[in-house]
């Protein structure tokens, strides 16, 4: 090995050290960092994705058009592609309609905060929104949509904050269940094969025997959440050796995430 | 050394772009990781010094972005990825010979190999962290699904990292200098 490559690997040796020492804070912070250098990228990849996804929609829409009377092709081309655009609007005018109606009818401040990107990791269900530290966003603040909960914020940098979704084994959600006395804690599966993931609820009392369709909602306990946030509705109850077990499907379709809000406290 | 810095931002930007490629479906939701492949390229084509640099770089960026702060705790500290990288490019540096040789099917099986070692490294970090180890059907796919990707990605990556480096003129070039 050469003289450059000893000196070489000595360095590598202590950054790797230095990194290997972060705590907590200094591991939150240096990843805050690292979020806002790359804020603009995730910006700039979100609105080519949007390009993209209206582009391609729009090749559909030719596709079927070709298969229709070709002498009325270019007309119809134009006039699909118009439409097009304007069902985009229409959609984005509905879409922002109703978040503007739930953020006024809410009980909680809500920041509205828009999905930049979604989560590149196998181990981890996360989101990327476009609000930091400048909008009064902080760590462990829950994330909501209209239809219930998201999860919460981990890393906030400035302008940029990482959501831990709730379909993540490591967020966990104090949750009663409507109709019951019954209690128990909801979390995400490790690993799921399925596009949209199951909830365990966990802890429940053997007895408890939940019907499909009965809702879990946040309980307050613990802090992060507040009470009342709809978590999900059960699909089906086991009873295991010590406890009682119900698989929650979420009230929010989390595939499809576009817009959320971040609740900052009550109004 | 201008393609070293190539290496860096190409790093940059596949780190980027894994956001926004879905998984696939039909691998049970198996991610897609392309900044592995070029890691591992980098660890063949590049001499030692840099390939540390590149490997440093590339584990900083994925631990920054991936890794959960929960709480107060991590489940991965900072660095392990760049320890992964590190001992998996190794690996791979050490074959450079084969590679400079021309010879590259086996640094494409490798890419693929090493890619599914980094994820199933992860897997058995968070795993001790949690309790209660398990490996099903979807564990398997979500660890050997990206592998396999990588590993169909890995020609394409590797012709297209060649021709840049023909481009910038960076002398550690293939003897044969063509994919086979």
């Amino acid at each position: 090995m050469s003289r450059t490559s000893i000196i070489a690997l000595l360095i590598f040796g202590a950054i790797l050290g230095y990194f290997l020492s972060f705590g907590t804070d200094t591991t939150r912070k240096f990843q805050s960092t690292v979020y806002q250098w790359l804020a603009p990228l995730f910006s700039t990849g979100s609105g080519l994705k949007k390009q993209i996804t209206t582009v391609s929609t729009q090749l559909k829409s030719l596709q079927e058009l070709e298969s229709q009377n070709s002498g009325l092709q270019v007309e119809n081309r134009q006039l699909r592609a118009t439409n097009q655009a304007l069902r985009d609007v229409e959609h984005e005018v509905n879409r922002l309609r109703h978040a503007l109606n739930y953020r006024e009818r809410s009980v909680f401040k809500l920041v509205p905060a828009e999905i930049v990107t979604r989560d590149s990791s196998t181990w981890w269900h996360t989101v990327t929104i476009n609000r930091g530290k400048e909008d009064k966003i902080d760590t462990d603040m829950p994330v909501v949509t209209d239809e219930g909960l998201v999860g919460k914020t981990t890393t906030v940098s400035n302008t940029i904050s990482v959501v831990l979704l709730v379909t993540d084994e490591n967020c966990k959600v104090a949750a009663s269940v409507e109709g019951t006395r019954e209690q128990g804690i909801a979390s995400g599966e490790r690993v799921s094969g399925a596009v949209a993931p199951l909830l365990n609820l966990n802890f429940l009392s053997k007895q408890a025997n939940l019907q499909p369709g009965q809702k879990a909602y946040t309980s307050g306990v613990g802090g992060v959440f507040p009470s009342g946030l709809l978590i999900g509705t059960v699909k089906s109850f086991a009873v295991r050796e010590l406890d009682g077990q119900a698989k929650l499907t979420p009230a929010v379709d989390l595939s499809h995430l576009e817009d959320v809000f971040v609740v900052t406290g009550r109004k | 050394m201008i393609f070293f810095f190539i290496l860096l931002a190409l790093v940059v930007g596949a780190q980027i772009a894994e956001f926004y490629i879905p998984p696939i479906d039909w691998m049970c939701n198996a991610h897609i990781y392309i900044v592995p492949v070029i890691v591992f390229y980098g660890a063949m084509a590049l001499p030692f010094p840099l390939m540390l640099a590149l490997v440093l770089f590339a584990g900083m960026l994925l631990d920054s972005l991936t890794v959960q702060v929960i709480g107060s705790k991590v489940e991965i500290s900072m660095g392990w990825s760049i320890l992964l990288y590190a001992v998996l490019a190794g690996i791979m540096h050490g074959l450079r010979p084969l590679f400079i040789r021309g010879r590259w099917e086996v640094h494409c099986i490798l890419s693929g190999i090493c890619t599914s070692a980094i994820i199933l490294a992860q897997y058995l970090m968070i795993t001790f962290r949690r309790g209660s180890v398990f490996f099903s059907r979807e564990v398997w796919w979500q660890i050997g699904g990206p592998g396999l990707m990588a590993m169909l990605m890995a020609p394409l990556i590797f012709w297209t990292l060649q021709g840049v480096a023909r481009l910038t003129r960076y002398p550690y070039l293939p003897e044969r200098g063509h994919f086979e």
